[in-house]
């Protein structure tokens, strides 16, 4: 199999670092009713949720660009297949 | 919608000049390009879309003109707990690259047109492609079902009730009958870039003007702490189950939407694809993002709203911010055109999808196996018209009772993913453990609606009924397996040696 070929689902570390991000962006974590500090209009656990969103988007980014590659081991694929 | 105080006539011909114009272009730039004789040509662009036309037809079938008018006032009524719209959004790429990456090279591979392609090449099972067939119409036929409401009452908001409801739908149906009937999934695909950029220029507008006429985030989250601060505070732990549980939702579930597995199909390589996917993890950030910080600043523009006069929130601060001056007003009917056009271009994509699977996998497969290609696409076109009438006058008249077999969608949708999910890696899973998973995940589903039980402990019926179609595909596939000859050739076609 060619070096280069990368499919993202084979990388477990990619899925718990997806679930580690997913999570620390909702607040089951935090006490109850809990508001302040209130960040740029945000109290604290939304926040902590804006910036793992970000987090989250800046991730799949760097997934998709760099543990995907299947074009290497299927040459044809820019071709696309004949009429069915 | 109906509290825009627009002037009757200049909605009117705003909607008729923007339908005329899609409709032209997308005639124009796709008719002679589309072979009519083709079911790959006709229904995922001959497989060649290119960046730009992916994403945008990704982008505006995903968002649709819901996720202005019903997500502000969903964030208005939840408060900063809403901001899950946002995140949720991101979760559908997540639910992508769980299959997308294989299933581009096997689609390419196999010539697949239609989700069903894959259940038929995969299992071999003629019940289970055509209950995967069933389950994913019957879905996308409610999903359209919604489209073609919100279309009704988006036309009478922006005209101001000058267009009667039920006329403006049949207007536009028309107008994306021409341009599918002409140019297929290209057409579509224009159509929906035109529809995706006048949806980003209202919301953008809309968002800005908001925070110039009604305050900044942080004056609205001060209002809040002081008047409704269960709307500002850490949610209680069933409100957090409940967020992840939309995660697994909508992030599977809007994955494996027939029209969404037909984009992937449709990306012209490998690169394109990516590069589309990429760049929609950022758009939930200037789509449902800017919803959501105008729902917010509504609870403090307009306080004490209940859950009826909450959903007319677009259109009260559309009102005010039009009264400001005339620039303001025309930028509001942009943003009115633009979620007629969100709303148009999920709808034409639901059109386009559910003909596809009438026509490959319906008549294709069990109506009249030995069609010509010609014969399928026209065919398919035909009953495409005939359900969209029929689900017009369901819209038009709602029916009293029964209310709930139109309401199914995602919970239903998402029992064919087990299908793609799993079949795509695993080669022991076969037809009878999934024949009985997604039977039984969808009457789970679906019993749970039917009796009015939304969710279990935060949990979302469709999330539950998943969850058991996973383990009875799992466990009915060890127990009963397939034999050796069987298994190698499912082997031999998830391989991705060409």
């Amino acid at each position: 199999m060619d070096k280069s070929f990368r499919e993202p689902i084979r990388f477990k570390w990619i899925w718990v670092v997806l679930a580690i991000i997913t999570l620390a962006g909702v607040p089951w974590y935090l006490p109850q009713g809990t508001i302040y500090p209130i960040i740029l209009g945000f109290p604290y656990w939304a926040f902590i949720s804006v910036v793992s969103t970000i987090v989250l988007a800046v991730f799949m980014t760097y997934v998709i660009n760099n543990y995907w590659d299947m074009e290497s081991l299927v040459e044809q694929d820019e071709e696309g297949g004949q009429d069915k | 919608m109906s509290e825009v105080k627009f002037i009757g006539w200049h909605g009117l011909v705003v909607l008729v000049l923007y339908a005329v114009f899609i409709m032209a272009t997308c005639i124009y730039l796709s008719a002679r390009q589309t072979r009519k004789d083709s079911l790959k040509s006709f229904y995922i662009g001959g497989g060649g879309l290119g960046a730009m036309l992916l994403f945008f037809t990704l982008y505006a079938t995903q968002y649709s003109g819901n996720t202005v008018v019903g997500y502000a006032p969903a964030a208005y009524r939840t408060g900063y707990a809403y901001f899950q719209s946002i995140p949720f959004f991101i979760m559908v790429i997540v639910g992508y690259l769980l299959f997308a990456p294989r299933l581009h090279v096997l689609a390419k591979k196999h010539n697949f047109v239609t989700p069903s392609d894959w259940l038929q090449k995969r299992f071999e099972s003629k019940a289970v492609t055509l209950l995967g067939t069933i389950l994913m119409a019957y879905g996308l036929s409610n999903y359209l079902l919604e489209q073609l409401v919100a279309m009704g009452h988006a036309i009478s908001g922006l005209t101001a009730g000058f267009i009667p409801y039920f006329y403006g739908v049949i207007f536009l149906v028309i107008i994306m009958f021409i341009y599918e009937w002409l140019g297929g999934m290209k057409a579509v695909a224009i159509a929906d870039t035109i529809n995706g950029i006048a949806l980003m220029i209202g919301v953008v507008s809309l968002m800005f003007l908001s925070l110039r006429y009604f305050g900044s985030l942080g004056e609205a989250a001060q209002f809040i702490v002081n008047e409704a601060p269960k709307k500002i505070g850490v949610p209680a732990l069933e409100t957090s189950i409940n967020w992840i549980s939309i995660y697994i939702l909508v992030g599977v579930g809007a994955a494996v939407y027939p029209h969404a597995i037909q984009r992937i199909y449709a990306a012209k390589s490998e690169k394109v694809l990516k590069k589309s996917l990429s760049r929609m993890a950022w758009m939930p950030f200037i789509t449902s993002g800017m919803v959501f910080i105008i729902g917010i600043i509504g609870i403090k523009a307009f306080p004490g709203l209940d859950k009826a006069q909450s959903e007319k929130l677009i259109g009260m601060v559309a009102n005010v911010i039009a009264s400001k001056s005339a620039l303001n007003y025309w930028m509001m009917m942009i943003l009115y055109t633009g979620i007629i056009g969100a709303i148009m271009s999920t709808t034409d994509s639901v059109i386009l999808a559910l003909s596809s699977l009438i026509s490959n996998d319906i008549y294709g497969r069990f109506v009249k196996p030995g069609a010509s290609e010609k014969d399928k696409v026209l065919w398919g076109k035909i009953v495409g018209i005939c359900i969209v009438l029929l689900l017009l006058i369901i819209a038009w008249k709602p029916p009293a009772t029964l209310y709930e077999i139109f309401v199914l969608k995602f919970e239903i949708l998402i029992q064919v993913a087990p299908a793609f999910l799993l079949g795509l890696y695993w080669k022991k899973l076969n037809k009878n453990g999934v024949l009985l998973g997604m039977i039984i995940g969808a009457v789970v589903a679906s019993g749970m609606t039917f009796a009015g039980v939304k969710t279990f402990h935060g949990v979302h019926g469709g999330v539950i009924g998943l969850a058991i179609n996973m383990a009875i595909c799992i466990l009915i596939s060890l127990a009963v397996p397939s034999s050796k000859d069987e298994e190698k050739k499912a082997e031999e076609i998830i391989s991705l040696n060409a």
